[in-house]
């Protein structure tokens, strides 16, 4: 079935209507295709999913969902992780509290591997960890810390290359042990995080649309990557704002590999790689 | 007349894709978007190795970056890569499609709505399914399509799929897909 751009409108005004989520500054490529994957996935067209919306607030919660899960992976992008071991921590060593947000968690992966590091480099301890998702269900998840193990089998090669392996120096190995951090079951299929992980950081449904700051604190270091790809220019700038307000003055906002602050707030940032310090 | 050529390809297309990029006219006219599956282990150091022969720049794009003529577009390790209007890139880290990220076919699709009639899209050598289905999608909205001949293909899993799917308007060799690039220059 094809998903025209009126249709595309229909919907996102409907879902704004009866519904607390407002989806108007999305990225149209993305919403379109998932749109498309919900009615082939519920066998309705337009009107019908139109009008199960109206009549039914638990199925609108659901397509919500559908619509904002977001994959992840321990340690996705090991390069990032080398720098946030070799240049972005290391700024906060000496502070008694380091306060380091997730926006946008998914189900939690970004989380876990930052407290592993931090916990490698001695940090954790002084850590307050943050972490928010508009999505209820892969908050849960998130606290749960239970992930298929065969499907992220690479999670393990990404371990050995941030928490391992030293890339400044080759020579350099601590075989750090996976049970240290997690459980490996091979016949339930399951890697389990740790209960001395799961239990620290403080999750919270949030909506970086028009929730601003529910976490009472202002933060060392934000983390918010592969998000801001599924909103279109004028949200990306709120939410640079609302980051920027946020930070410490040298806090520092870290944004997925592929993603970068355009317009007037990039000024506002200086740029160390993927990092954006807050002048 | 065309606006954009989009180039997906796996296994076996390395090489392809080098001859390709090696023999494109400096002043190549149009932008060229490559989708490319790579190995997991093998997430940096790409762009760099198809960059040294290639005679336009190849970039990996940042989520809306304008698309410009004569550079080459490279899907980056681990995300889809789509065509939004206003001709701008925009990235997702989505489930894997067909167990593929980037997915040629969101690419491929992607493209077609946006270019219509005025996109060429080229599948090459590779192991699965992935870009048959988006072939086809340029082929319903008007667009010119082109198969690397499965005979020279080092896998042709990939070029034999696309070719089942739709009826596609060229089976080329390697040697004339560039041939053919070349002559678009006016």
């Amino acid at each position: 079935m094809n998903v025209t751009s009126q249709d595309l409108q229909y919907f996102i005004l409907t879902l704004k209507n009866c519904t607390k989520y407002d989806l108007t500054e999305y990225s149209d490529k993305s919403l379109m295709r998932r749109l498309q994957k919900i009615l082939v996935d519920f066998n309705l067209d337009i009107p019908g999913l139109v009008a199960a919306i109206r009549n039914d607030a638990d199925f609108s919660e659901k397509i919500v969902k559908e619509i904002t899960v977001n994959t992840t992976e321990l340690f996705r992008d090991p390069q990032v992780w080398h720098m946030l071991r070799s240049r972005i921590l290391p700024r906060f060593k000496n502070n008694k509290t380091i306060n380091i947000w997730h926006a946008g968690c998914s189900t939690g992966q970004e989380v876990y591997s930052m407290m592993i590091l931090l916990n490698e480099m001695g940090m954790l301890e002084n850590a307050k960890i943050f972490a928010s998702d508009l999505n209820s269900d892969v908050l849960e998840q998130a606290k749960q810390g239970v992930y298929k193990y065969r499907f992220n089998i690479g999670y393990l090669d990404n371990f050995d290359k941030v928490i391992k392996q030293n890339p400044l120096n080759y020579e350099e190995f601590n075989d750090v042990p996976y049970e240290k951090y997690f459980d490996i079951d091979k016949v339930r299929d399951t890697i389990t995080i740790k209960k001395h992980l799961t239990e620290k950081p403080i999750f919270r449904k949030h909506d970086l649309v028009k929730d601003g700051n529910l976490f009472f604190a202002k933060f060392d270091l934000i983390l918010c990557r592969n998000v801001i790809i599924y909103f279109n220019y004028s949200l990306q700038n709120k939410v640079f704002e609302l980051f920027h307000t946020n930070l410490y003055t040298k806090g520092i906002l870290l944004l997925g590999m592929h993603e970068t602050i355009l317009g007037p707030w990039a000024a506002k940032f200086e740029k160390m790689g993927q990092a954006y310090i807050k002048k | 007349m065309y606006k954009a050529v989009i180039i997906g390809g796996s296994a076996g297309s390395f090489q392809v894709i080098t001859r390709i990029l090696n023999s494109l006219p400096p002043t190549f006219p149009l932008p060229v978007l490559l989708s490319l599956h790579r190995l997991k282990h093998v997430r940096s150091g790409f762009v760099e190795a198809l960059s040294i022969k290639s005679s336009i720049p190849v970039i990996e794009p940042y989520d809306k970056d304008q698309i410009k003529p004569g550079k080459a577009y490279l899907a980056p390790a681990n995300y889809h890569m789509f065509i939004e209007l206003g001709n701008r890139i925009a990235l997702s880290t989505e489930e894997p499609v067909n167990h593929s990220r980037p997915s040629i076919d969101l690419s491929f699709s992607t493209a077609a709505q946006v270019y219509r009639e005025k996109l060429i899209g080229i599948i090459l050598s590779g192991a699965n399914k992935d870009g048959a289905y988006g072939l086809k999608k340029i082929k319903d909205f008007g667009g010119l399509t082109i198969v690397q001949d499965p005979e020279e293909c080092q896998v042709k899993t990939m070029t034999e799929a696309s070719l089942k799917l739709s009826k596609v308007d060229h089976v080329l060799s390697t040697q004339e897909i560039i041939r053919f690039l070349q002559n678009l220059k006016q």
